[in-house]
């Protein structure tokens, strides 16, 4: 849940990167971390296996600066992907604010897409959250890969995205698409604020 | 010292006072910074709240597997500083704090002024109030502008 | 029970003393205890370890061998202390205004010479 604070005109939104494992996750927030003025970002938290799988969770905080006099900071996480470790990923899940989901392009991970999509839903409903109520916007990352190997992101837009909801291309590992996604999810979640809908 | 809530600084201050805690952090049980003190940098915090709040979140569901009701606090001992990490309930919903202490006090100490902390902080905190829309009408236009200005695109 | 709480079971046998502790100097925790109803053991323990350490670094700045016996003479009551085992613990006892403090000490000083 965000946290808006009157007296010190303060507001933090917790954002989680979403989908399947290898799919891209961490290449999001480490693109985002090289980028970002160090000013305006803290460190990058990664708790991952030698494997450089993510564990538990990465995190970045970003600040955004100040917007209608409320000095705004995102905080970035991602959940592990692999199917095992839900448990997880349910607790980082916890109190968000929007979500991004990562998807792979490649026709092969087509119904790993689908499955963690399912297990979004799953996992947000068992905390209340009907996910069709929560800023999401859709990542197709890896769309820099072989035309042979990848759906497009029409097709997986047909696929995927059933609510209609904001999607982008993208070449995380080149940063191709990481910051408009970034750019739509923060859109989603501070007109969700501003429209005054229970946070 | 810093706190979101004015409420939350007299019992924070009081528990520094007694405890002599170098680092205090207050967090949801989301990992949001509610106070702090000792931090230097803002963004660091936040880091901070997110493993801490992490630790507790898993420490509960270890012990919910176990049957357990979950663990009062988790004491880590080092060689220089120790840490205290405790996951409570309140009027405004769970939170989570994180103590750092050195050799100028002890673990004891800190954790018997941080069930006083604890209960003067579920006495005095008052209920959750609903948020209102908090963003004005220039709203777009400095989302624009802010956005703009840390993405460059 | 332990060897240590039979040790303080000698302690607070003692004539208005109302509990005896061991207590570990450096974590103000409670290692073991024989204490009546209404003592607050962890609190005496975290807060009687604090008071041993700071008055051993003060005996210490002033070029003193450190304290081998506290004692706090209260309206209601008092609070002994005696470091033991390289002064990693504390024997601690809490007592009535009327207690046998002489015997009380003995016996504290005699623990905490078992406990090396």
């Amino acid at each position: 849940m965000s946290l808006v604070n009157f007296t010190t005109r303060e507001i933090t939104c917790k954002i989680v990167y979403y989908g399947p494992g290898r799919s891209g996750k961490t290449t999001n927030l480490q693109y985002i971390f090289g980028r970002v003025p160090e000013n305006r970002r803290g460190r990058m938290v990664s708790l991952a296996t030698h494997g450089d799988r993510t564990l538990f969770f990465d995190f970045l905080p970003l600040d955004l600066g100040s917007i209608s006099g409320f000095t705004t900071r995102f905080q970035l996480y991602t959940v592990p992907g692999q199917s095992y470790y839900n448990a997880t990923r349910k607790l980082v899940l916890q109190g968000a604010d929007g979500v991004v989901f990562v998807a792979d392009s490649q026709a092969r991970r087509f119904d790993d897409n689908l499955e963690s999509l399912q297990n979004l839903q799953e996992n947000l409903l068992e905390q209340g959250v009907d996910v069709r109520d929560l800023p999401v916007v859709l990542q197709y990352n890896k769309q820099d890969l072989p035309a042979d190997l990848v759906l497009s992101s029409d097709a997986l837009d047909e696929a995927l995205n059933f609510r209609g909801v904001q999607s982008f291309g993208a070449d995380a590992l080149h940063g191709s698409g990481v910051f408009e996604t970034l750019k739509g999810i923060s859109e989603s979640v501070l007109r969700r604020l501003a429209a005054g809908a229970p946070a | 010292m810093r706190t979101l809530e004015p409420w939350v600084g007299p019992p924070l201050e009081h528990f520094l006072a007694e405890s002599e805690a170098r680092v205090v952090l207050l967090m949801t049980s989301a990992g949001q910074v509610v106070a702090q003190h000792g931090f230097t940098r803002s963004l660091d915090v936040m880091a901070a709240a997110a493993l801490g709040a992490g630790i507790v979140a898993s420490t509960t569901e270890v012990a919910r597997l176990m049957d357990q009701r979950g663990f009062g606090a988790l004491v880590h001992q080092g060689s220089e500083q120790g840490m205290l990490l405790s996951g409570f309930d309140t009027p405004r919903g769970r939170w989570v704090g994180l103590v750092v202490f050195g050799s100028e006090t002890s673990v004891g100490l800190v954790q018997l002024f941080w069930d006083e902390l604890v209960r003067e902080l579920v006495a005095v905190a008052p209920p959750e109030t609903t948020q209102a829309p908090v963003l004005a009408e220039n709203f777009e236009r400095e989302l624009n502008a802010s956005l703009h200005a840390l993405f460059g695109r | 029970m332990s060897r240590y709480e039979t040790e303080l079971g000698r302690i607070s046998a003692v004539r208005g003393v109302r509990g005896a502790m061991l207590v570990s100097m450096a974590d103000g925790l409670v290692v073991a205890e024989s204490l009546m109803d209404g003592v607050d053991g962890r609190a005496v323990a975290a807060l009687a370890a604090s008071l041993a350490g700071r008055l051993a670094r003060t005996t210490a700045e002033a070029g003193l061998e450190a304290p081998r016996v506290l004692h706090l003479h209260a309206e209601r009551g008092n609070l002994l202390a005696v470091p033991a085992a390289a002064a990693e613990l504390l024997v601690v006892a809490v007592t009535q205004a009327d207690a046998n403090l002489g015997l009380a000490r003995l016996e504290m000083l005699d623990v905490a010479q078992g406990l090396g």
